[in-house]
């Protein structure tokens, strides 16, 4: 190829072809996806973040959590990750729909450690302040709540200081002594644990959407199709 | 024209032209090298020794590893492959790199602007986007500077002493132009108008991939092209191929971003169209295949003892390995497994690593006498630099398969409860910190090789190099078998 | 000084620019001679290039999914849109995201309430029996005490209808009654209806006695 101009055209091309064969066209498709609206309840899913859940996600983003978690639920019969014979990490897999109320949508690549898309919905039968206590400790000194495992502390999102004398705090949290600061000391979750671990609560894919569910539904086993 | 004293000249020329701007890139990319190779290091630490600078919130793991991985991108891979398509653009047109002045500038900007992304990550400001992290402001500043120096490999094009355009020539232009166009879409797609939904991810698997395929498998088949007929003296073979793997690729790497989300929320096509993407891009490579390992057929002895064909080596093989290890996971039910484990990872790193950095390293070998006018001094750092880089691409290789394939299946077997599944890798983990630890002892000497050759202070006691005028390629009697 | 070693400080060229430009120009051009007049290699690569565009092609087919945007497996049925029903959940099945929203925090999830605070759902008579009893719980509320399984409770529960519309109350009463191994029959919305029409001026809770009076 000699001519430098025909080089460029083909060069812009090759990239042209793929954005629109890939993006453009996907954005076509999805781009605008919005919420269902439930006929029973007439309430619309996927449902926005609560403001403090979405200051999470900001912590979230900001910690690099995608580099060890994915949030994407695969679907039945990919991998193991739903309930009969799985992880148990959803009810189902994850749905386009279930990210467009998500600025920033992290899917990650890595599961270093668990999925996190349901995870404001597995710690089952315990009571809501547990839940947060969970969280928190799990943040602070990972071992305490899960031995074994390579997640690393967040201690900078909690304030280590003296009781001194005051009353403790209600939100101090009740660790095992091997992980305790020390006598006299309380450890207090931060606004950001508090928003971080709020968001997380709010990670739950529960809505059903009819269409896509029916058109997820592996297809029946036909003999020789 | 042809007789080997003017070319010594000419090339003379160019090589003095070219100087300072190529040695403060290269000098600036080894620093990130170094600087990300420590990060990363210690980002491999923090695996299986989770509380180690986990107190330090500008180090925990979730910056740590973005920030390593874009010092190393966008700083050494970026620099790198800046020094070396500047170079041999202005070699391969047969014309001065003028103006050099501008590149400082651009120099300055680009590592600038690294500088500020990476402290950004570690600072909090990540996007959180593979290859993207770096806050927003600072894709203004990097595409500035690349706007100044892709304009510069473009211009030297333009301005071409020689009738014939060569294959690498095609490979760097085709480059420079398809890195700022995959960023700045990326940037507006994700950032200034960001797109909803799953449809990031889609725009962000798009991106990485263009990065590694786009933009550093070209400058590492453009070294390829480049250094093989360059030191065995014999012409590439089957070169009537060359323009035909280079726009199959071009089609074929652009779409294959798709096959990073099989099994993710996104439409089922968009995977299915990255793995026939990837099943295509097979056939882009066995003709470069062709090129690159018909040319080394019976002067295999001359390319081990070459410096740079050494590495250049490790990088065609890596080159193909990479993409088998792409069509390889493109295949659904090895997919389900092997997914989101080490071995994802391994596949960027080899197109990275392997098969860019080591042709990268090659390309210095050569280089860099010939700017500077001295010789290396030291063989033995030369020769360790080369061991302990052709070992850590094995034991990586290696290694990090059968651990990524192991941590998949552990993955996908519900019965094992997660934190087991940690304990059985940490073995893995530890193993992928030294080996990450004997890379970065390869690039240690090859910096301290660099310092003798560059610095003018410490290069006074290097001695000079001397080059033998190049005879002209000749074109063998037996040209090209089947 | 052997050979490797002169090598190694540094790389002598083995070919000068202009001659590689010029000799790979030619050859870009000129295919090379063969002995018996042809060459494999084109014919081998097309054939790869035929094979790959056409498995890939198939591939495409058949993975693609028509192109659907809202599949998201490859294992789903590749039927027209159309052709595939819309598969409604059951009754129960809506029902318990009310449950998950509204009733989880006193009855739990496993509907086994709170020993000595809130009554169990699970095998409950009073769940499992007469709807029109049930229906009226839900729509204006119980105090008073109430035995439940043989244990007694004196709690209050908070009215719901004017919350929940009657085919939520419908869902959720279907939920409860078969779930945790209730096996009693579903409610309908027009049930629901009926029992909000008949009671319609009543605001007051409802007591266990009262309710024992209804449907016998």
């Amino acid at each position: 190829m000699k001519n430098g101009l025909a080089l460029f055209f083909g060069v812009l091309a090759t990239l042209a072809l793929s954005w629109a064969g890939l993006l453009l066209t996907a954005h076509r498709q999805i781009g605008a996806l919005s919420q269902f609206k439930d006929p029973a309840d007439d309430m619309l899913y996927p449902q926005p973040l609560s403001g403090v859940a979405d200051q999470g996600r900001l912590v979230y983003q900001d910690l690099g959590c995608v580099t060890c978690h994915t949030q994407q639920v695969r679907q039945h019969g990919f991998g193991h990750d739903l309930a009969e014979g799985g992880r148990k990490w959803g009810e189902r897999g994850s749905y386009a729909r279930d990210y467009i109320r998500d600025r920033t949508v992290l899917i990650g690549q890595s599961r270093l450690g668990p999925d996190l898309r349901n995870v404001g919905t597995r710690l089952g039968d315990a009571k809501p302040e547990e839940y947060n206590e969970w969280f928190y400790k799990l943040l602070y000194a990972p071992q305490s709540v899960a031995a074994g495992t390579n997640m690393p502390p967040h201690p900078f999102l909690f304030e280590v200081h003296p009781v001194a004398g005051r009353q403790p705090s209600a939100h101090a949290l009740a660790l095992p002594a091997k992980f305790a600061p020390g006598p006299g000391l309380e450890v207090v979750p931060t606004p950001r644990a508090v928003a971080l671990v709020t968001y997380l609560r709010s990670l739950k894919d529960t809505y059903d959407y009819p269409i896509e569910r029916t058109r997820n539904l592996p297809a029946p086993k036909e003999g020789g199709h | 024209m042809n007789s080997s004293a003017n070319n010594r000249t000419e090339q003379m020329e160019i090589d003095a032209s070219a100087k300072w701007p190529v040695l403060f890139f290269f000098g600036s990319a080894l620093l990130w090298l170094l600087l990300g190779g420590v990060m990363q290091l210690a980002a491999a630490m923090q695996l299986h020794q989770p509380g180690f600078w986990s107190g330090c919130e500008w180090v925990t793991h979730g910056r740590l590893v973005p920030a390593a991985q874009n010092a190393l991108v966008y700083g050494w891979g970026m620099n790198a492959a800046f020094a070396f398509g500047l170079w041999l653009m202005a070699r391969l047109s047969a014309t001065t790199l003028r103006h050099g002045g501008w590149l400082f500038i651009a120099v300055k900007f680009w590592n600038l602007g690294v500088a500020l992304g990476v402290l950004g990550i570690m600072g909090g400001y990540s996007t959180s986007f593979e290859l993207l992290e770096m806050p927003r402001f600072v894709s203004l500043i990097l595409l500035a500077a690349y706007a100044l120096i892709g304009v510069w490999a473009v211009t030297t094009f333009s301005i071409r002493n020689t009738e014939n355009v060569y294959a690498s020539q095609w490979y760097i232009f085709g480059a420079a132009f398809w890195f700022p166009w995959l960023y700045a879409i990326a940037q507006v797609m994700l950032f200034k108008a960001p797109v909803r939904g799953v449809l990031q991810p889609v725009v962000n698997a798009w991106y990485a991939h263009g990065l590694y395929n786009l933009w550093f498998v070209p400058l590492a088949l453009a070294a390829a092209y480049y250094f093989l007929p360059k030191i065995l003296g014999k012409p590439v073979a089957n070169y009537y191929l060359a323009s035909l793997a280079f726009w199959w690729l071009a089609i074929t790497s652009a779409f294959a971003g798709g096959s990073r989300l099989i099994g993710a929320p996104v439409p089922v096509w968009i995977p299915t169209m990255g793995i026939v993407a990837n099943m295509l891009v097979v056939v882009g490579v066995v003709i470069v295949a062709l090129n690159l390992f018909g040319t080394l057929a019976g002067r295999l002895e001359a390319a081990k003892s070459s410096l740079t064909l050494r590495f250049i080596l490790i990088s065609i093989v890596s080159f193909v390995l990479a993409a088998v290890m792409n069509l390889a996971l493109s295949m659904r039910g090895f997919a389900a497994v092997v997914q989101f484990t080490l071995l994802d990872g391994l596949r960027d790193w080899l197109t990275f690593y392997a098969c860019f950095s080591t042709a990268m390293f090659g390309a210095a070998y050569f280089i860099l006498p010939r700017l500077t006018g001295k010789e290396w001094r030291s063989v033995a750092l030369v020769k360790v630099h080369f061991a302990a880089t052709a070992l850590g691409v094995l034991l990586m290789v290696a290694g990090l398969t059968y651990a990524g394939w192991h941590q998949g299946q552990l993955l996908n077997d519900a019965a094992v409860p997660f934190t087991d599944i940690t304990k059985a890798m940490s073995f893995w983990f530890a193993y992928r910190t030294v080996v990450l630890a004997l890379l970065l002892l390869g690039h240690v000497a090859f910096l301290l090789n660099f310092v003798w050759i560059a610095c003018p202070v410490n290069s006074r006691g290097t001695a000079a190099a001397t080059f033998r005028p190049p005879p002209d390629l000749g074109l063998a009697r037996k040209e090209g078998h089947a | 000084m052997s050979a490797n070693d002169s090598n190694f400080h540094v790389e002598q060229a083995g070919a000068s620019d202009d001659s590689i430009q010029q000799v790979h120009a030619r050859l870009q051009t000129t295919k090379p001679e063969k002995a018996d007049g042809y060459s494999k290699l084109p014919l081998v690569l097309l054939g790869l290039m035929c094979a790959a565009i056409f498995f890939g092609s198939i591939y495409l087919a058949h993975y693609s999914l028509r192109f659907d945007p809202l599949v998201y497996s490859e294992q789903a049925s590749r039927e027209k849109p159309g052709a595939v029903k819309i598969v409604p959940l059951t009754r129960a099945q809506l029902g318990k995201k009310v449950f998950d929203t509204t009733c989880i925090t006193c009855h739990q999830a496993n509907g086994l309430g709170v020993p000595g605070q809130y009554p169990p759902l699970a095998g409950s008579a009073w769940a499992q029996g007469n709807e029109e009893r049930v229906i009226r719980i839900v729509l204006h509320g119980l105090n008073g005490p109430i035995t439940v399984e043989g244990k007694e409770y004196n709690n209050v529960m908070a009215p719901l209808g004017a919350a929940l519309k009657d085919e939520q109350i419908a869902n959720v009463i279907s939920y409860v009654r078969a779930s945790w191994g209730n096996t009693a029959a579903e409610v309908t919305p027009e049930t629901v209806a009926k029992v909000r029409a008949d009671t319609a001026s009543r605001t007051a809770y409802w007591t266990a006695a009262e309710l024992e009076k209804i449907g016998k």
